[in-house]
């Protein structure tokens, strides 16, 4: 048990320092999917406390959540150096996608909230 | 300066190549047009058989009163007294496809009817399939595959059943909307850009909003991401190809009324999810892998796995208990028919009862995709070489599609797409190695037009072939990586067996090779190259016979050939239009459930059931007075306010799909709901028959009388021409219904409700009140309950 916490720590520590090595522009994309994550799972709580009545409402704030932090991460890949399939893919048109479906997902959540 | 001549003309036959692809792909787009108009030539721009008929008038209500209207349509002229919600029931993308093509023709000044637009509609999205093909399978594998598939669906019959001129129903625009998905799907996964994944999302939802068999995109795609997981073809665009589609896909699907909350609540839609986390699984499991040590990894795992376990048991048992209380295991009822295949004829007598649910015989794939039937193997082992992301996608939806055509035979139209991906990879293969021969062969006869053993490797010895293959080696670079392939495409055609067990033994003897390519003798290639000619020549030809002679037929009006010309039968329009112009507008008409559409279209009169059958317990009332002696039977109507009742007869000139036809299936759903309807009733020894040896039951209940009354007049014996013998009851008078049309070939006949009498003769009941009223939703009348 003693090796299994000693493993884990090492574990979390060699996580940590392999972490702190990834440019500073992943790392806000990777703050910003925390947070639209963290949004996601307050609003699940709030529809198990108040129950789901405009159960549109409630799919279309948690899906917006979603997915946004799923285009961020499509961001992230696209935009990672050390990814070689994308290589040849300038940034800018990677943002510009990820800019293009935002901006499709938030028309749909718009008409979708009611 | 030679090597710049040589990019100079290979640009030159690239954009000649270019040129010629785009002209051949518009031909492709006349013929697919042009092939499903048979049956405007032959009888005239009519809508067919009956659901189109619904789409029809949905779609004239929406180019007359716009959008907003439509979309919060109820429609009272339906499903009496229940009324129908068209705006949630409907699958609005074809309506709306057709009043979009009509307002905007109309807005050009080019008067095109509603009708027309209608009727057009199926030969212009196969039009656009085609073409949504040939991108389709240029991602699976090339151009030359692209617009031999393209070609090939243009013609398919199995496609053109379901899309022929009039025929306008849901499959029209749909099969267009599914093959368009898969291609921005592949393109997707090819090319790892969000944008593509956006516009197929855009396709998913043009696909939801056309028809109820998206279910098979959103189970698919989902398969085929596992797939690619599990035989470890993970990668990032994978994930940038699946997830955000998971999200707006999802999204996209409840905006549509019909499907609603269906999308997050369903079975059917439970896959995609599952997948969706499992592939964040994966994502989160490589990016880890790529920042650790191995040996730290493993410790991961372990650490992971010992408590990830635990949680997905628990999570899996939450899971499994919600499924398993709901009876159907969240699977809608037309789900479940597919998955199991005796779901339907033990549960849902309705679906069992249409005979598109039945399963396919052999000879309707030889029908219906012909010479695909033997090509589609040979494909499949072309898309195994080599193995990419996109071509395991076409093998997967060829099999599942395969399996779904064997439970049900109208799916045999999702099988035909992925057919004909198959067919045009494996044909233009089977070209390029032909092809290939020949230019090999015919330039090494103009090189060395001396002496030289021209390349017969299939029968030269070892040291002899590795010359020419030298030679090969040199001059044709680009085709190395064909080298198995053509092994195995060639496999089907007896002639070259010979060859091919001498090539394999040439291949390992060779010492300089990597890859060979190896080439086939002259006159083998040539007489393969005429055989597909001829097999391509034959296809075509079956096509057009299909279409022209099996596919072609509007069902409404019907056509047959006799010794003294043709004679043509329009009697189901004849009754409409009597109908509409000789009963109030309020008069509510009961029949089968199978004339619903029609009624409501062409006559414009309320009905009690359509083709909708949303309802099984409406039917089975309807059912249940067919099935029931005349008393019950008026009684039942008239509790219904029913005027007129509609029978479809076919025995004085042969029509087999009249109603003493399908009634043993008004028997078996009336039985289903209203137990005191025995189906053994109305057999007589297990036979169904409605001559004198019938059930006395049967020579009693509604439709017989209602078929035969007046029959014996026609030819003074009753014979029955449909069923070949004399009927049972010939003189009989009807009393509570009274005849008011018949008619010409007596195939459609109408009745109505007499009046009850003023006064009871003999008894002393209260007297009912007997006028002839036509909406009687006040409380008016006392209605006696026929069910006590």
């Amino acid at each position: 048990m003693a090796k299994g916490t000693n493993d884990a720590q090492l574990l979390v520590q060699s996580l940590r320092k392999a972490y702190a090595a990834t440019p500073t522009s992943l790392k806000i994309i990777d703050l910003y999917v925390v947070y639209a994550v963290a949004t996601a799972l307050i609003q699940v709580a709030y529809m198990a406390m108040v129950g789901s009545f405009p159960f549109n409402s409630f799919l279309s704030g948690v899906l917006s959540c979603v997915g946004t932090a799923v285009l961020a991460v499509c961001l992230r890949i696209q935009v990672n150096k050390d990814n070689k399939e994308f290589k040849d893919l300038p940034p800018e048109r990677a943002f510009a996608d990820f800019v293009l479906c935002n901006l499709v997902l938030h028309l749909v959540i718009m008409n979708f909230l009611g | 300066m030679a090597t710049s001549k040589v990019e100079g003309s290979s640009s030159l036959r690239h954009a000649f190549g270019g040129v010629l692809s785009v002209f051949i792909l518009l031909l492709i787009g006349v013929v697919a047009f042009s092939i499903r108009l048979f049956s405007v030539i032959k009888y005239e721009s009519v809508i067919h058989e009956f659901d189109p008929y619904f789409n029809y008038r949905v779609t004239q209500f929406l180019s007359k009163n716009g959008i907003y209207d439509f979309w919060n349509w109820f429609d009272d002229r339906t499903w009496y007294p229940l009324g129908r919600v068209i705006g949630g029931t409907v699958y609005p993308g074809l309506t709306l496809t057709a009043g979009t093509m009509w307002k905007l023709a109309n807005s050009l000044n080019i008067p095109l009817s509603v009708e027309t637009v209608c009727v057009f509609t199926a030969p212009i999205f196969s039009a656009f399939a085609a073409w949504a093909t040939y991108l389709l399978t240029k991602e699976v594998k090339g151009p030359g595959a692209g617009i031999t598939a393209a070609a090939i669906l243009a013609m398919v019959p199995s496609y053109i059943s379901r899309s022929v001129a009039g025929s306008y129903d849901n499959e029209a625009v749909a099969i267009f909307a599914l093959i368009f998905t898969f291609y921005l799907y592949i393109k997707t996964l090819n090319t790892g850009s969000l944008f593509y994944a956006t516009l197929n999302s855009f396709a998913y939802f043009y696909m939801v909003c056309s028809w109820g068999g998206y279910t098979f995109i959103i189970n698919l795609i989902p398969m085929h991401v596992l797939l690619c997981i599990v035989t470890g073809r993970y990668s990032s665009r994978l994930y940038i190809a699946y997830a955000p589609l998971v999200v707006l896909g999802t999204l996209l699907a409840a905006l549509v009324p019909v499907v609603g909350f269906n999308a997050v609540m369903t079975s059917e839609h439970f896959g995609s999810f599952l997948v969706f986390i499992i592939i964040h699984v994966v994502a989160l499991v490589y990016y880890i892998k790529g920042i650790l040590t191995p040996r730290l990894f493993k410790v991961a795992t372990t650490l992971v796995l010992t408590v990830g376990i635990a949680v997905c048991a628990v999570v899996v048992a939450i899971l499994v208990a919600l499924v398993a209380s709901s009876p159907t295991k969240g699977w809608s009822g037309r789900s479940l028919s597919l998955l199991d295949p005796t779901y339907a004829s033990k549960y849902i007598p309705i679906i069992a009862s249409v005979s598109e649910h039945q399963p396919p015989t052999w000879p309707s794939y030889f029908m219906d995709i012909n010479v695909l039937a033997f090509l589609v193997p040979a494909g499949i082992v072309a898309c195994f070489l080599p193995l990419s992301d996109a071509s395991s996608f076409a093998v997967l939806y060829l099999v599942t599609s395969v399996y779904f055509s064997g439970v049900m035979v109208r799916l045999m139209l999702v099988l035909a797409p992925a057919a004909c991906i198959m067919s045009g990879i494996a044909l233009s293969e089977a070209f390029g190695v032909l092809t290939r021969s020949m230019k090999f062969h015919i330039t090494k006869y103009f090189e060395c037009s001396h002496t030289e053993a021209p390349a017969k490797l299939g029968e030269s010895t070892s040291t002899e072939s590795s010359a020419p293959l030298e030679n090969m080696t040199k001059s044709d670079t680009t085709e190395k990586p064909e080298v198995a392939r053509k092994e195995k495409v060639a496999r089907r055609k007896q002639k070259k067996e010979k060859e091919l067990t001498e090539n394999a033994h040439v291949k390992p003897v060779s010492a300089k090779k990597e890859k060979r390519p190896l080439v086939l003798p002259l006159e083998a290639s040539i007489v393969s190259v005429f055989l597909l000619i001829v097999l391509g020549g034959l296809y075509v030809l079956h096509c057009v016979w299909a279409a022209a002679e099996a596919y072609s037929a509007p069902s409404i009006v019907l056509t047959s050939h006799s010794h003294d010309g043709l004679h043509v039968f329009d009697d189901f329009r004849e009754a409409y239009a009597w109908l509409r112009h000789n009963t109030e507008v309020d008069d509510k008409v009961a029949s089968w459930w199978d004339y619903g559409y029609q009624t409501t279209a062409m006559a414009n009169r309320t009905v009690i059931v359509d083709n909708n059958t949303w309802n099984n317990t409406h039917i089975a009332t309807v059912g249940t007075a067919m099935s029931s002696p005349e008393k019950a039977a008026w009684e039942i109507f008239n509790s219904l306010d029913v005027k007129y009742v509609l029978v479809v007869f076919g025995g004085l000139v042969g029509y087999p799909s009249d109603d003493i036809n399908k009634f043993l299936w008004m028997v078996r759903i009336g039985g289903g709901v209203f137990p005191h309807i025995k189906e053994a009733d109305y057999l007589k020894d297990g036979q169904y028959r409605v001559d004198a040896q019938a059930t006395h039951t049967m020579l009693n209940c509604l439709m017989y009388k209602l078929s035969y009354y007046r029959f014996v007049e026609t030819d003074g014996k009753g014979f029955d021409r449909v069923r070949r013998y004399e009927i049972g009851k010939k003189h009989f008078k009807l009393t509570h219904f009274e005849e008011v049309f018949t008619t010409h070939h007596w195939m459609v006949r109408i009745y109505k409700l007499k009046p009850q009498k003023n006064r009871i003769r003999g008894k002393s009941r209260k007297s009912k009140l007997g006028s002839k009223s036509t909406s009687s939703k006040s409380g008016g009348m006392t209605h006696k309950n026929p069910w006590n």
